[in-house]
């Protein structure tokens, strides 16, 4: 692609030729990309190459696009196209009401279907990549960035589907833009090789999204491991001294929203709190690239980078990334492009391991559709007695269910983490302190007095590791809600850490790490491993929760005492 | 799961054992340790070792020298120190208020105007202490509330240093011996015969429109083996003499004969709830309960038809008492008739008070959960109609009794829940808990706070919030908690424990628990419990009052609530009931007091009856 400066010259011929070259570099990228992505998967690096190759040809697609009209959070946007309606790559056909984002055509073709829920578009073959595809650009002024990133649609491509402009609609006071470049998913490949492929557009995207949201700082939150990654973008920011990286360890779920400000500023917000608290925002690294494509290119957000894996044909345990795949092409089509899946299997999952969902193939591909997995066949577990442990970091309690179903459990009790709390009350439950287990053996004994043989879980890499200290020894079989991915793309399953959840030890210059807190070794982000007591109590946006501290009062025998556990500008007034 | 910081300081005696995987370097603290609540479990089922295991307060803020996973024992050569318990941590700690402030990094102290400003620019690990009196220097508002608190405590230094009994009221009982019932023309008693009126069952009757009939029978010890209806409720034969009001002067009584009522609806239904006593008599009593008959005693047995479906409703159950009562009204009557040179008894309980030893009270939770789970409080006549109100009436809310008003009859008791637990009209005449706490000249007696338990929760939190208030204010250092039945009045029975010790107030909890009645619902201040089981199995047996509250109970519940609130702990239950814990106290006591605690027969002293069979064959 187009470096800094010679995008910046050329403003208008560029989308094409930027587009080009980003398809040129795009090979080369892969290439590399695949080479540092771990052992199972370091096979596919060539593969991977010649995937990208092929699906620049035209797929024979089954003819149709079907674009949700619902892409991410807020209401479903509202269709202004017909039946009949020619439409090309960027054409708007769908409008927000109220929260939501602008929905545009991602190919050319004609509008044969118009319902509540989807806009159907015939649009013959399709390219599975359309980066180099004509597009029809948005209309607002460059200059207007956060009108660029409205009318182009952007939403999290992370998978929460929030509409950016929303979320940049703020004032950060000098405050900080945290890019979640964690991919904390296993198996998912795609933000890294963006990383290598695209580090200078991604870093571009950051000093956009920092304009808007006038924040001083970016921080790219990466984790240690991704050594290449890190040196690509850290050679990008050569010259650039108010966006640093910061190295997180391998642990799930370090990506969670509050995990990464944990992380990178040590403050760990309540459950109910917006990372606008923390003076901050955290915007997923594909996200960062479609808002830097929005305002330098005015193209609108049409296109999702993807990672393929699982039982495919000649993909053997590795994983095949796709760029700019055209939003709106279905899940088999994806699948096809990749290989096809190689014979029987079990099920097919639309994002990563832990928070992806079973999908069909005829499902589309939307905004936020980051990997598309097809697993092995289930085992048989003939009814025997399961018992759930519910994590709010992964498979919630519909999706154990619907696992243990798959491996023919019968469950016979189900318990949350201790941590995991719903503020909202509409079953959406959230981790109150992200990869640092509350204890798990109460839950286990329940699960075993329930008189379950088996303990099915979705716990995080940390809580995971607790399960096995009770469990095993209570003479429950452990499975957790990524086995058969993990076994189907043969990495080892999740059971017990042997990893630290700090870094240790020399880190590159310029960057900062999640240090232990007892460290003092350079660059240290303390994470808070402590969180608020009231927590779970509602939010207050006149609380600021980015001065934690615990007080306490007693007056045993007539004397005040007050004990404050660790603490910064406290004030003491007694009058 | 990792535990509260407060629950941490609580179990600072208990082992210290990782929740979760830590790593070297890891300061602990309150989040990394396990709850020592589920260790029995974790042990016994080989999850967990203790041996070697630190105190939680002695591995509080040490650091780990090397990374444990979960359930590992914090044992010494793990961490980098051992905090000692007895100098380290807390309060001990922080022994001059400004000195310490100065040592935290950039902090700034300044006592001026009676105005305490501190400052810390940052800190960890910071501990102020400040004695209230500071120099003279707190404000007007804390001054005043330190001065009135030290008021409080003058009085009652004062009170100690005086130390003088007081006798608040006395109540005299004149026992009269009956050793025959007869029917007669008039009711009346001659000599040691009781006549009761021929016909007096049609009148009762007809005063209450639910009750359909009233049959009468006088039943002696050689016809004990009688069928009968579920008994509901047991009752003493006295009246007042002259002017005395319930509670003080002269009560009459005859002995040896007791007021039986039982009960079914016209379609034989059983006026119960939670099981009944219907059966033989003989098998299905369990004589001298303070609840129930005496062996010997002679029986006037009432069997009351009540309207069909009323069983269940409030009016039902309360016309069958009123009925009854006036052929009781009728004997009292009689009875203020009585010449003294009849009586064979005198005896009289002094209500006394102890200014300087530990104020205490007894809560008693009564049945107010609608129909037959009433109690009629304070009538005119001890355990009469006449005066009364229903606690229901009432909305169950706390009301306080005097010792004297307790042993004198102030409930008529209507409560029909499970028979062996239920604390029937007789129980409170003499009632163990009330003499025990009486006669008890280690402490200091305040008074008796009836509670109703309501049939809604909400309502149930609504009374015992009342209590504690209640307690709070009484000033009592501590209570003790009773309860009959089990289950969904044991929502309220914790709830009040709660209410009371979350005021600092030592409280004791006795409730009919064993096997079948295990607590529903608990809180943190439920420590100190004494179960009223009885039976052999550890159940609700239908036999009744087996599983009252008796002597046995009371002494030990004084005596765990003497220790409380002499700072020792009370030790944990075990896991699941185990019988032998109370047999150990009741040795303990025996031997520490010097007088042997007789323990009362269970339903195994009684001819078993059918159903009674069946009953233990499911137990087991």
């Amino acid at each position: 692609m187009a470096t800094k400066k010679k995008s910046n010259a050329k403003t208008k011929a560029t989308a094409k030729s930027s587009i080009k070259k980003a398809v040129k570099g795009m090979k080369k990228v892969a290439k590399s990309t695949a080479k540092k992505v771990e052992k199972g998967v370091k096979k596919v690096a060539k593969k991977a190459t010649k995937a990208v190759k092929e699906t620049t040809k035209a797929l024979k697609s089954s003819g149709e696009i079907v674009l949700l009209l619902k892409q991410g959070v807020g209401k479903p946007s509202v269709p202004c196209v017909k039946k009949g309606d020619k439409v090309q790559v960027g054409t708007l056909i769908a409008k927000p009401q109220g929260l939501g984002a602008n929905l545009h055509s991602s190919v050319d073709g004609v509008v044969s279907q118009v319902t509540d829920t989807a806009i159907y578009i015939k649009a013959g073959k399709v390219p599975i990549d359309i980066s180099k595809s004509k597009f029809k650009r948005i209309t607002a002024d460059k200059k207007d960035l956060l009108a660029c990133v409205a009318e182009a649609g952007v939403v999290g491509m992370g998978g929460a589907g929030f509409p950016t402009a929303a979320k940049l609609n703020l004032d950060l006071h000098g405050g900080h833009v945290l890019v979640n470049a964690a991919e904390c998913e296993p198996v998912l490949a795609h933000n890294m090789a963006q990383l290598v492929q695209f580090p200078n557009e991604t870093i571009k995207g950051i000093q956009y999204i920092m304009k808007i949201t006038n924040a001083k700082q970016g921080i790219i939150a990466i984790k240690q491991k991704h050594t290449h990654e890190i040196e690509s973008i850290l050679k990008a920011l050569k010259g650039i001294d108010n966006i640093r990286v910061h190295l997180l360890p391998d642990i799930y779920p370090m990506g969670e929203e509050r995990a990464v400000i944990r992380e990178t500023l040590g403050i760990l917000l309540p459950v109910t709190a917006l990372p606008s608290e923390a003076n901050a925002v955290v915007i997923n690294v594909e996200t960062v690239l479609r808002v830097y494509e929005a305002i330098e290119f005015g193209r609108p957000a049409v296109s999702k980078n993807l990672t393929v894996s699982g039982k495919i044909k000649g993909i053997n345990n590795g994983v095949k990334v796709f760029y700019d795949v055209p939003i709106g092409l279905k899940v088999k089509d994806a699948i096809e492009a990749a290989g096809g899946i190689d014979g029987k299997y079990g099920e097919i999952i639309m994002g990563g391991p832990f928070m992806g969902k079973p999908c069909k193939l005829d499902d589309p591909i939307t905004k936020t559709t980051g990997g598309i997995i097809v697993t092995e066949p289930f085992k048989d577990y003939k009814g025997a007695k399961v018992g759930l442990l519910v994590c709010a970091c992964g498979a919630n309690e519909d999706r154990l269910k619907d696992i243990a179903s798959k491996y023919n459990m019968k469950v016979v009790d189900v318990e949350y983490c201790k941590q995991a709390k719903d503020p909202k009350g509409n079953g959406v439950y959230k981790c109150e302190n992200p990869g640092n287990c509350p204890g798990q053996a109460l839950k286990c004994m329940n699960i075993k007095k329930a008189g379950a043989t088996e303990i099915l879980i979705s716990n995080c890499s940390d809580c995971t590791n607790t399960v096995m200290g009770s469990a095993p020894g209570l003479g429950l079989n452990v499975h957790h809600a990524t086995d058969h991915i993990f076994e189907t793309v043969g990495m080892p399953v999740q059971r017990h850490l042997t990893k630290s959840k700090f870094i240790e030890g020399p880190i590159p210059e310029g960057c900062t790490a999640s240090r232990n807190p007892e460290s003092n070794e350079p660059g240290g982000i303390h994470p808070v491993q402590v969180h608020h007591e009231d927590s779970a109590k509602g939010t207050s946006s006149n609380v600021d929760y980015s001065k934690p501290y615990e007080f306490r009062e007693n007056t045993p025998d007539g004397e005040l005492l007050i004990s404050i556990e660790s603490g910064s500008d406290i004030s003491i007034k007694y009058e | 799961m990792s535990i509260s910081a407060e629950y941490a300081k609580e179990h600072i005696n208990d082992p210290a054992v990782l929740c979760c995987r830590r790593e070297a370097g890891t300061t602990l603290s309150h989040h990394d340790f396990e709850d020592p609540a589920i260790f029995d479990d974790l042990v016994s089922s080989g999850l967990l070792k203790l041996d070697g295991a630190l105190k939680i307060g002695e591995a509080m803020g040490a650091t780990l020298t090397k990374t444990l996973d979960s359930l590992n024992a914090i044992t010494k050569d793990c961490v980098d120190k051992v905090q000692d318990m007895n100098a380290g941590s807390g309060e001990a700690a922080a022994v001059s208020a400004p000195a310490e402030s100065h040592v935290a990094t950039g902090a700034t102290t300044s006592v001026a105007g009676g105005k305490l400003k501190i400052h810390i620019g940052e800190g960890k690990g910071i501990d102020l202490e400040i004695p209230m009196g500071l120099g003279g220097g707190v404000a007007a508002s804390t001054g005043s509330a330190v001065a009135a608190t030290g008021a409080a405590g003058a009085t009652a230094t004062a009170g100690a240093a005086s130390g003088e009994e007081k006798v608040v009221r006395t109540l005299t009982r004149k026992h009269y011996n009956i050793t025959e019932v007869k029917r007669g023309d008039k009711t009346k008693i001659e000599g040691t015969t009781l006549y009761i009126r021929k016909g007096i069952e049609k009148e009762a009757v007809e005063t209450q429109e639910l009750v359909h009939a009233l049959k009468l029978d006088i039943i002696t010890k050689d016809k004990y083996h009688t069928y009968s209806d579920t008994i509901m409720d047991t009752q003493p034969i006295a009246t007042k003499e002259g002017d005395s009001e319930l509670g003080s002067g002269v009560t009459r009584v005859l002995d040896n004969v007791v007021m039986l009522l039982t009960g079914t609806t016209d379609e034989g239904v059983q006026i119960g709830e939670f099981g009944s006593s219907e059966g033989y008599l003989d098998e299905n009593i369990m004589w001298n309960r303070p609840s129930c008959p005496d062996y010997g005693d002679i029986l006037i047995r009432g069997e009351v038809k009540i309207e069909n479906k009323k069983n269940m409703e409030r009016p039902g159950p309360l016309a069958a008492h009123k009925a009854f009562d006036v052929i009781t009204q009728e004997i009292r009557m009689a009875m203020k008739e009585l010449d003294d040179s009849l009586v064979v008894n005198t005896e009289t309980f002094e209500q006394v008070r102890r200014p300087g030893k530990k104020k205490v009270a007894l809560v008693k939770e009564i049945m107010g959960q609608g129909a037959m789970h009433d109690n009629l409080i304070l009538p005119v006549e001890p355990v009469g109609v006449l005066g009364a109100h229903p606690n229901v009436d009432l909305c169950n809310v706390p009301v306080v009794c005097s010792p004297l008003e307790v042993l004198d009859g102030c409930i008529h008791a209507l409560t029909c829940i499970g028979p062996a637990s239920k604390e029937q009209s007789r129980h409170y005449w003499r009632e163990p808990m009330v003499l025990e706490m009486l006669h008890d000249k280690e402490v200091d007696f305040a008074g008796v706070i009836f509670v109703g338990s309501p049939q809604i929760n909400s309502e149930k939190f609504y009374v015992s919030r009342r209590v504690g208030m209640t307690c709070e204010a009484m000033d009592v250092e501590g209570a003790i908690v009773t309860t009959e039945g089990f289950g969904n009045n044991h929502v309220d029975f914790t709830s009040h424990i709660e209410q009371i010790g979350m005021r600092g107030i030592k409280v004791v909890g006795m409730s009919f628990c064993a096997k079948q009645g295990a607590l529903v619902t608990g809180n943190k201040y439920i420590t100190a419990m004494v179960d009223n089981n009885k039976s052999e199995a550890g159940i609700e047996n239908e036999i009744l009052g087996n599983n009252t509250l008796c002597p046995e109970d009371a002494v030990r519940a004084i005596m765990m609530l003497k220790a409380e609130m002499a700072g020792e702990a009370i030790k944990k239950p075990e896991k699941e009931w185990n019988p032998n814990v109370k047999s150990q106290n009741v040795e303990l006591i025996s031997s520490v007091t010097g007088k042997p605690v007789e323990l009362v027969k269970n339903e195994t002293s009684l001819p078993m009856s059918e159903k009674y069979k069946k009953k233990y064959a499911n137990a087991k």
